[in-house]
Parts: structure tokens; C-alpha cells; sequence
């Protein structure tokens, strides 16, 4: 089996000192920032970026890949015990624990989350290592049609599924086009939407974007409302660890919550914010002690985290063999990917395995060093939580500005960094979901660029995106991904009962 | 069509003009795209899909969407956005978002003349300040030990450039 072969070089390579060192200091790193309130895996990845300007390019990955774990599961614990998700794949987690730590059984929630990760990330790995190949092999089919289709359907399954109002995504998401648009366009060199300003030349970087979004807009929204917000942290009275009826409970929503967030994850369709909340609404359907949701039910937390860390994994799975970014996180990393001239695509595979199996075998020791880590540190990552708000925003803001400022020293970057910033202020503030934003801006040259191959390809006939059964495909299912969220209130109304809600939702669509 | 569908009839007003603005900022987004494209060169030689393509089909995008925000707003009105509107609207504290916007504005064009380290010693007290902090001492020894880190760190260590500013042959 050559995928075992190739596993075994990557951890020879993964498993040296160097290597080892930084998948620990990613995942310490990863998770001190994951911890603070209002700081997500995209952003503290996005402001870690810096740090790596000069290391190798696989020990840079492997250090990113730590920074994601470590700040997934530091996000699980601000949501626990602080009800403030640092980003939406961990709202499912909230509902139910943080009324576990309120009942004083935040130790057992914090404990399901840690293990439930380790799990997940584990079997999912597992699944991502058998699964890339193959997809790897057959993205090489994929032709300039079928590219610009996925990204279709990746628009509108981010759009359509994820937030309050489709209407509202569909703004954020051309918002976000228009960003993308900016800049020389790679075919013919003309300058695009440029206002005559030569700093936009070279596009609006995906970082400026990010960091303008999530850590200014964020900042500039907590400002707004400074003083009418209160909040309490939950001390955590029990012992970190979890009696034997909660491992019973534990181990079947963790490998369900795994079995949705890794397919999940690996569809063009946003990450992990859907899979949280099926795994989330599964384990409450599913569960014998109904009365118990609500008031802190083990499961709750159990699944939810579970579905997080396994979507990751899946993730991966179109990012290293498409090049198709499908979550603000992904799309980072995209960009870590770029610094060092590496294309991930069908292609990466042949060309550098090195360091996508020493990626994929940091994943696995990733996963231990987090669980080896976290549950005896729990107690010193909850005095991070102690951290004021004043300093801990101030503090985001400095490293906001450090992380745009020292890409290239550039005043003109920090100010659109700015700007874009008071554009997510006023998006979170009406309303408007960011991630579809995040999406249209990193995905708009791949949307494109292939639109334009696939065009020229067929001399310009538009019909090829209708006639290659693989993009027809992709297609219908975007168009699937728009209707899909409106068939409950339909049947409701078919059957003459009373409709609920009119679209169904999954989750608010404030990624960070 | 603002129909008094709230309890407080002019709170529901103002959130109804901003909502309104929103989508009319939108509408003017996409104008202002429409009128950009004509700028666009085509390039030289003959390609299928000029580089028009795409600004144009966004633009129109932006505009309709705009639209249909701004029906949102009036005709088919949107009473859930609204409340929430309403409700952000009764604890917005706006001094505090223009000070923090201001001091931000200010630091990035501190960053080079006075330096990473100067500046950023100066900016964490004063954006602590503003959000809300009232430990003066504790926020200026965090601010000073933070720029001088972060400058050595990334200078020396790093490798990345960042400005020293007055402190140029000090540091």
C-alpha cells in the first residue's frame, strides 16, 4: 500500500526534533490565542502568519496546522465557560455547555470536549489519509468547467445554508467579489477597479481582509457596545475529567459527531458550522434523558466538538486536493501555502509529498500533543480568560495592525485594513454574515480564471457548463443548497400545518 | 410604509433610515462599480472572456441586490431585522467606536515616523483607556514591554523588517 508507505516517510520527517518543537508550539500557541473571547482559529492563524516568514515551508505548515487544532479547542473552552464563541463553529457548544458549567459540571464538559477532539481528530486523520489520495487522483479530471462549478456550489452552500437571511449572505458574498475583483487581472494585465490608486494594484490580500473583518470590525463592534455588556466567567469547581456514566454517554456522540463533521467538512459548504449544529441537533433527538437539555446535557458538548475537529480534517481534503479553500481558516492557510510558491491542487501530491504527508503525520501528533497538553493545563488556560477586555482588545489590535503592517511595512495596507474593518462593523451590525465575504474574496480569481478556460476551451460556448455531466452536477447541487433550506416551511405548508419558520438556519455565519 | 409595527414608533424610525442607508449604500456600490468597468482596458489580442466580464456581471449583482435589500426595507419589510436593529441601536455607544477608530487611525501613522516600538508604547494605554481600562500604570509598562518585544522579536530574530523610528541606532 503505497498510502501506508508514504504515511510512514511523513512521520520520519515529522517525528524530528525541529518538527516536533513546532507542532508544540503551535498547538500551545494555537490554543493560549484560541482561548481569549472573539478570537477564532482564521484570525489567530491569520496573525500568526508573520512568525513564519522564515521557517521551511513544511515546518511552517505543520506549525499552522498546530495553531488550527490548538484553536479550535481553545475556542471550545471560551465557549464553556465564557458562552462567547470565538467563532460559529462553536456555538452548538455554548448551549450546552455552558449550562454544564453553570451546574457546576464545567471540569466533565471541558473533559468531553478535550477527549472528544482528540477522537475525532484522530479518526478523521485517518479518514483524510486514505480519502486525499484518492480524490487527489481524481481532481486530475477536473476540467476548467467543473472547477468554476464547484466554486458555484461553494458560493451558495456558505450563502444559502449559513445565517439569518439568504438576501443578506448573497450582499456579503458579491461584497466580497467585488473585493476579490481589485487589482491586475492576470490574463490580459489591465488594471481593475484600482480608483488610480497604485497600492491596489497587487489586489487586497486575503489577510488584510481577514484581520480587517474579524479583529477590527470585531473590536470596533465590542466598542459599540462596551457598556452594555457584563460578563461572568465560570469557575470550575469540579476535578477536569469525567465520571464513568459521562464516558458512556461521550463515546457515541463523539464518533457520530466525527461521522458528520468529516464529510461535512471535506464538501464545498463552509466548514464546520453545519455539521456542529447536526451533530448538535442529532444528539437531542437521539438522547433517552430529554429533560436534561438545556441544563447541561453531556452530549450536547460531546457531539458539537466532536463534528468541529472532524470537519478540519475534511476541510483539508479540498484544500490539498483541489486548492479549494471552503472556510476562512482554509483560506489562510491557502495563503501560508502560497508564501512558499506551493499550489495545493491534484497536483501537490506528486510534486512535494514530502510535505503533504509530514502535514498529514503532524496532524496525528498534533492531536496527541493537544490532549497531553490541554487537560493538565486547563487551569492555567482559564486564567487567560481573566485577561480584561480594555487590554485583551487592545491587544488585538496591535497584533491586527502587526500582522498587516509587517507584510509588507505599508501604510496604505494598514488603512484598507481599517476600512475593511468599519465594513464588518457595520455588516455584524445590520446583520450581514461575514464569511460569505471571507469566501468571495479568496475564491473569486479561482471562479474566474476558470470561467474564462473553460470558456476559451469551448470557443466560447456557454453550454459546456451544462453538458459535462461532472460541472451539471455541481451545478444542481448548488441549486439544491438555495432550495434546500425552504422544504420544511413547503411541506408544512402542503400538509395544511401551521409553519414555524419559513428557511431553515444553520448557525449565525459569523466565522472568525 | 413604516407602518408602527413597534412599540417605541421612533426608535423603529431611526433603525428604519440606517437600514435604508445600508441599502443604499449597496445600490451605490454597484453604480459606482458599472461606471469603473468602462475604465477597464480591453488588453490586447482577442480573448473569449475579456477582462469586463466578471466587474460587469458584479456590479449588475451588486445593483439588483441592493434593490432588493432596499424593498426589504420598505415595501416587504423585514420586522425581525428590524427589532434587532432597534435593540443595537438602544446600547451602541458611538464616542467610544470614533475614539477607537481615531486612535487607530493615529497609530498606523505614528508607526513610521516615530517607530514600532514608540508607537505601539503609546497606543496600548491610550486604546486600553478608551475601551474602557482604568489601570493607567499597568496598561503603559504592557505597552512599552510590547512594542520593544514584538520589535526585537521580529527584527532579530524573525527576520521581519519593522520601522525603529526615533529610536533608529538606539534599538
Amino acid at each position: 500500500m503505497d498510502v501506508l508507505t508514504n504515511l510512514l516517510h511523513g512521520f520520519a520527517s515529522a517525528l524530528t526534533l525541529q518538527y516536533l518543537l513546532l507542532a508544540a508550539l503551535g498547538v500551545t500557541l494555537g490554543t493560549a490565542i484560541g482561548v481569549l473571547p472573539g478570537i477564532g482559529p482564521a484570525l489567530t492563524v491569520a496573525l500568526l502568519l508573520p512568525l513564519t516568514y522564515n521557517f521551511d515551508p513544511t515546518g511552517a505548515l505543520i506549525m499552522f496546522a498546530g495553531i488550527y487544532y490548538g484553536g479550535m479547542y481553545g475556542g471550545s473552552t471560551t465557549s464553556i465557560l465564557l458562552n462567547t464563541p470565538g467563532e460559529s463553529a462553536s456555538v452548538a457548544t455554548t448551549f450546552e455547555g455552558f449550562a454544564m458549567a453553570k451546574s457546576g459540571r464545567g471540569g466533565a464538559a471541558l473533559a468531553t470536549a478535550a477527549i472528544g477532539s482528540f477522537v475525532a481528530g484522530t479518526i478523521s486523520t485517518l479518514l483524510l489519509t486514505f480519502v486525499a489520495p484518492v480524490i487527489a487522483r481524481l481532481a486530475l479530471l477536473f476540467q476548467p468547467a467543473d472547477y468554476f462549478s464547484l466554486t458555484v456550489l461553494a458560493f451558495m452552500s456558505v450563502t444559502a445554508l449559513v445565517g439569518k437571511s439568504f438576501l443578506r449572505g448573497m450582499v456579503s458574498l458579491f461584497i466580497g467579489l467585488f473585493i476579490g475583483l481589485i487589482g491586475i487581472d492576470v490574463l490580459t494585465g489591465q488594471p481593475r477597479l484600482t480608483f488610480g490608486l497604485t497600492e491596489l494594484l497587487d489586489g487586497i490580500d486575503v489577510v488584510v481582509v481577514a484581520v480587517g473583518l474579524f479583529a477590527v470590525g470585531e473590536a470596533l463592534y465590542v466598542a459599540s457596545q462596551m457598556r452594555h455588556t457584563k460578563e461572568e466567567i465560570l469557575p470550575v469547581k469540579s476535578r477536569v475529567g469525567m465520571t464513568r456514566e459521562e464516558w458512556r454517554r461521550s463515546w457515541p456522540a463523539w464518533l457520530r459527531g466525527t461521522l458528520i463533521g468529516f464529510p461535512f467538512g471535506a464538501l464545498p459548504a463552509g466548514g464546520a458550522e453545519i455539521p456542529t449544529f447536526l451533530s448538535y441537533t442529532t444528539e437531542k433527538r437521539l438522547s433517552k434523558n430529554k429533560a436534561e437539555w438545556g441544563h447541561g446535557a453531556i452530549e450536547g458538548v460531546a457531539g458539537p466538538e466532536a463534528a468541529n475537529n472532524a470537519a478540519f480534517s475534511g476541510v483539508l481534503v479540498p484544500l490539498l486536493t483541489l486548492g479549494l479553500p471552503t472556510s476562512a481558516t482554509a483560506a489562510i492557510l491557502l495563503v501560508a501555502f502560497q508564501i512558499y510558491n506551493l499550489q495545493p491542487g491534484p497536483l501537490l501530491f506528486q510534486k512535494s509529498p514530502e510535505l503533504v504527508w509530514a502535514l498529514i503525520a503532524s496532524l496525528y501528533i498534533g492531536n496527541v500533543m493537544l490532549l497531553i497538553l490541554n487537560l493538565p493545563l486547563i487551569r492555567i488556560w482559564i486564567k487567560i480568560l481573566a485577561i480584561p477586555r480594555a487590554v485583551l482588545y487592545a491587544g488585538i489590535l496591535v497584533f491586527g495592525t502587526l500582522g498587516v503592517y509587517s507584510i509588507s511595512n505599508s501604510f496604505m495596507d494598514v488603512m484598507i485594513m481599517y476600512a475593511i474593518g468599519v465594513l464588518g462593523f457595520f455588516m455584524r451590525r445590520y446583520g450581514f454574515p461575514v464569511g460569505p465575504t471571507i469566501l468571495g474574496v479568496i475564491l473569486l480569481p479561482m471562479a474566474e480564471a476558470q470561467f474564462r478556460r473553460a470558456l476559451s476551451i469551448s470557443q466560447g460556448d456557454p453550454s459546456v457548463f451544462f453538458t459535462r455531466p461532472l460541472s451539471l452536477g455541481l451545478l444542481l447541487a448548488a441549486t439544491a443548497a438555495v432550495i434546500l433550506p425552504y422544504i420544511p416551511a413547503l411541506i408544512a405548508r402542503l400538509r395544511r400545518k401551521p409553519v414555524k419558520v419559513d428557511r431553515v438556519v444553520f448557525g449565525d455565519g459569523q466565522e472568525d | 410604509m413604516t407602518s408602527g409595527n413597534d412599540s417605541k414608533p421612533a426608535f423603529s424610525t431611526r433603525a428604519l433610515f440606517s437600514l435604508r442607508a445600508v441599502a443604499l449604500t449597496v445600490i451605490i456600490l454597484g453604480g459606482i462599480i458599472l461606471t469603473q468597468v468602462s475604465q477597464i482596458g480591453t488588453g490586447a489580442g482577442f480573448i473569449v472572456v475579456g477582462p469586463r466580464v466578471f466587474p460587469t456581471a458584479i456590479g449588475i449583482g451588486i445593483l439588483i441586490l441592493g434593490f432588493l435589500f432596499l424593498l426589504r426595507t420598505t415595501v416587504v419589510l423585514d420586522n425581525d431585522l428590524v427589532a434587532d436593529v432597534v435593540s443595537e441601536n438602544a446600547t451602541t455607544d458611538w464616542t467610544t467606536t470614533m475614539l477607537t477608530l481615531l486612535s487607530l487611525v493615529a497609530y498606523a501613522s505614528l508607526l513610521h515616523p516615530l517607530g514600532y516600538a514608540i508607537a505601539t508604547a503609546f497606543f496600548f494605554p491610550v486604546i486600553g483607556r478608551i475601551l474602557g481600562s482604568t489601570q493607567l500604570r499597568r496598561d503603559i509598562i504592557v505597552g512599552v514591554a510590547l512594542g520593544l518585544v514584538i520589535y526585537l522579536a521580529f527584527t532579530r530574530v524573525l527576520g521581519v523588517r519593522l520601522p525603529a523610528g526615533l529610536l533608529t541606532g538606539i534599538l
